[in-house]
């Protein structure tokens, strides 16, 4: 099977308007970093009770991303299916960019970015998973990169071992990234079921935004992408999701039961903000409405309710990392169980935390760096393939062709026999 | 050889030396300078010495002079890390260099440098008696 | 056999300087006083509720920013005061609540560049020098006593001590600079001039110090032992 790339031409106004466009977040981005090196973090909506906020949810989000483009990927490069070697390159960078994201995402949020950049290769700590963490990330990016030359090579042992390759590293640094929080005594991270909710999240919004990158892409560019491919993503994704909603009740429900962790977890489930954004955002809207869209034919089989479901999924899994990170700070920890503090110069109570502007310019900046970049790449690299389409060799995929019998509706791409 | 010959030589010499002669000029100007020239020392009078006689310093002047941070670093990772206080101390330098104007920011602006070190680190601009705090 | 001589003596000189660093670092670790082992014992029947001493010494001596917001103010030691639970005219305990200087210290196991270390003689320090001001042990500390420099400190109470710039983790280190001078901490000399004398700072390992008579002859509490931390902060009549 051939497939021909090419790049996108990127001399139409609206390719520019658009660089201008990212390059201006950036700079504001830029601006927003700036001031907060100059005067101190004191900027964003940070305190000492709550030292993490907005860009580390970012981080650990771009972070999960980039498993979810990966697995993509790696269908055509571990499994074979040549149906998906369309996207390949393209979920390669994407995993690339991503994880970039989340490095610059966690750099910008430190106190003396100017020794981020020696201190922690020169003086490792082999028990920090913040130190181990980089080391992965940045080996990440270092395999992505290489498992895309293999993809531009083409050869075929080398696209087979280093898509292995950087499956196996992606469970590595997705297990590391969820034990950044697992292994902290905190009442609501300490779970060792937290790395694996990660990275069952880190499936399902990778495998929703891949969704929505590529129909978005071919359809703006006005390539064919075939809808039985989508369709099969759609229902990979809707698997996605039931495994990271089992394990996120799981988790909750073994917090909710050990007593230790039942306050905290009550009120992280039942009241405030929270609430909303678990039952809400990350249950209702970002798993279920999703899975029942994605599994019932009529909706599972439209390339619009998929893409809509993924957009519900992209947005539920924001939701699970803000409920990851924050909760568990704004919560103090218990310092004298069977007492109350009713004194204190501190906010020994819950607190909460609230955004600044600097702080979601400086997100903006770093998400708009990765679009500028992606965005280029598009234009400069051979990653956009000229058509996507199914082939009915497999007896499954035959199947959903015909279950798929109907008219099409105007403005699908049209499914080929 | 024949005379056409060395004059093609001499041109590309010319050529390829002239340019280099103007970029390292300005470094042998500077070399002359702080090295060579007879009144090099007169650069002493652009820091502030403390009066004569003295005890002199924990280390030889020209050891300070392209290795005091080196010096500073090893205290410093002695004294907080290890827990360890010998006899040097940035409080024992300001015995005898009490300004920090007329001493360390010479060679520090002449050299376009800004140590991170008196944000946190007391050490007076100005002399003794008139306290200036400056943040990083 | 001109190479198999080499790797030899390469094989002899990797061992002898694995051998004199491993003699540097003992040589460190006694010059630091290695078998000390700091703690403190907090007499709270000696404590009176009002009394800030302690509080306002460790500021004054420390250079420990105030800046009028509860969310970005240091507190390297704070006065908390207890209540039973579903008790409102319940017995109200106040204490001083400050590092606890753990054997197993969680801020210095996830320190990415180990800026904040346990010393060998037991007391956890933030190197200011290599802090990257990632905050992560602020969440792993579990008795909320870590801090991280929001803004820039204008005030410098005391100028023969350094003061922290924004961007770097600090908390309580038992005043190393005076204890390494054989001193007592800030804290400790507030409180005997206040009058009161319920701090007590010594060596644990030396079983005829006051602070082991003091745990040998009395009921002594530590927050939160369970969780494994090994805190050295004791309490009396908690």
């Amino acid at each position: 099977m051939d497939i021909h790339y090419q790049p996108l031409e990127g001399r139409s106004p609206g390719y520019r308007l658009l660089l201008a466009v990212l390059l201006s977040l950036v700079a504001a981005g830029f601006f927003a970093t700036f001031q907060m090196i100059e005067h101190g973090i004191h900027l964003s909506g940070m305190t000492n009770r709550v030292p993490w906020g907005l860009q580390i949810v970012m981080a650990i989000f771009y972070i999960g991303l980039s498993a979810g483009s990966l697995v993509v990927s790696g269908l055509y490069g571990i499994f074979g299916k040549l149906e998906y070697k369309p996207f390949a390159r393209i979920a390669a960078f994407m995993a690339m960019l991503f994880l970039v994201a989340g490095l610059l995402s966690i750099v910008t949020d430190q106190g003396r970015i100017d020794r981020v950049f020696v201190e922690p290769f020169a003086h490792l700590n082999p028990t920090s998973m913040f130190s181990i963490n980089p080391a992965l990330y940045i080996g990440h990016i270092m395999i992505c990169i290489f498992y895309l030359w293999a993809l531009f090579k083409e050869k075929g042992n080398l696209t087979k071992f280093s898509s292995v390759l950087v499956v196996l590293w992606a469970l590595c640094v997705h297990t590391g990234t969820g034990a950044i929080f697992a292994f902290v005594p905190r009442e609501l991270y300490n779970t060792a079921l937290l790395p694996p909710s990660f990275v069952a999240a880190a499936l399902s919004s990778g495998a929703a935004l891949m969704i929505l990158v590529l129909v978005s892409l071919f359809r703006i560019t006005g390539r064919v992408l075939d809808r039985v491919l989508v369709i099969w993503l759609g229902r990979l994704l809707a698997v996605f999701i039931i495994v990271a909603m089992y394990v996120i009740l799981i988790e909750n429900v073994h917090r909710l039961y050990l007593i230790e962790s039942r306050e905290a977890t009550g009120a992280l489930l039942f009241h405030g903000y929270s609430a909303w954004l678990f039952w809400g955002g990350l249950i209702g809207l970002g798993s279920v409405v999703p899975a029942l869209l994605l599994f019932r034919r009529r909706t599972g089989t439209s390339v619009r309710w998929i893409v809509f479901a993924s957009v519900l999924v992209v947005a539920g899994v924001v939701c699970e990392r803000y409920l990851i990170v924050l909760p568990g700070l704004e919560h103090p920890p218990d310092l004298f169980p069977g007492y109350e503090i009713v004194a204190s110069p501190l906010d020994e109570g819950i607190v909460t935390y609230s955004l600044s502007f600097l702080e979601a310019l400086q997100a903006l900046g770093v998400l708009s760096l990765i679009g500028f970049i992606f965005v280029l790449g598009l234009k400069y690299l051979p990653l956009l393939p000229t058509e996507a389409r199914a082939h009915g060799e497999s007896q499954m995929l035959r199947e959903l062709i015909a279950s798929v019998d109907r008219e099409p509706v105007e403005g699908e791409v049209v499914s080929r026999r | 050889m024949s005379s056409r010959r060395i004059l093609g030589v001499g041109r590309n010499a010319a050529v390829a030396v002239i340019p280099l002669l103007i970029i390292l000029a300005p470094l042998g100007h500077a070399i002359y300078v702080e090295v060579l020239a007879d009144d090099v020392d007169d650069a002493q009078a652009f820091l502030e010495l403390p009066a004569e006689p003295n005890d002199g310093c924990v280390r030889e002047t020209t050891y300070m002079r392209f290795h005091h941070w080196e010096l500073l670093r090893e205290v410093r990772d002695e004294v907080v890390r290890g827990g360890v206080r010998k006899e040097i101390s940035l409080t024992r330098c300001r015995e005898c260099h009490p300004s920090r104007e007329k001493f360390c920011n010479r060679c520090h602006q002449a050299v376009s440098l800004e140590p991170d070190c008196f944000g946190c680190h007391y050490y007076p601009a100005a002399a003794a008696g008139q306290r200036e705090v400056t943040s990083r | 056999m001109k190479r198999r001589e080499f790797l030899r003596k390469g094989g002899w000189f990797l061992v002898g300087t694995g051998c004199g660093r491993g003699l540097l670092m003992v040589a460190a670790a006694s010059a630091a006083g290695a078998d000390t082992r700091w703690g403190m014992v907090i007499d709270l029947t000696r404590c009176p509720a009002d009394c800030r001493a302690c509080v306002q010494a460790c500021r004054q001596e420390n250079n420990v920013a105030l800046h009028g917001d509860t969310r970005h103010d240091i507190h390297w030691i704070r006065k908390v005061t207890i209540r039973k639970k579903h008790q409102p005219d319940g017995r109200e305990v106040s204490l001083p609540v400050l590092c606890n200087h753990c054997d197993h210290p969680p801020c210095a196991q996830v320190c990415p560049v180990k800026a904040t270390t346990q010393r060998p003689d037991g007391i956890v320090i933030v190197d200011h020098h290599r802090c990257i001001g990632c905050r992560y042990c602020l969440i792993a500390c579990p008795y909320n006593a870590r801090f991280f420099n929001y803004r820039e400190n204008e005030d410098w109470p005391n100028p023969e001590y350094p003061k922290r710039s924004h961007g770097v983790a600090e908390s309580c280190h038992l005043c190393a600079h005076r204890l390494d001078q054989g001193l007592q901490p800030a804290c400790v000399d507030a409180c005997r001039q206040a009058g009161a004398g319920a701090l007590v700072v010594g060596n644990l390992n030396d079983p005829e110090s006051e602070i082991s008579r003091l745990i040998a002859g009395n009921p002594v509490q530590r927050i939160r032992p369970d969780l494994g931390t090994e805190p050295k902060v004791h309490y009396i009549g908690l």
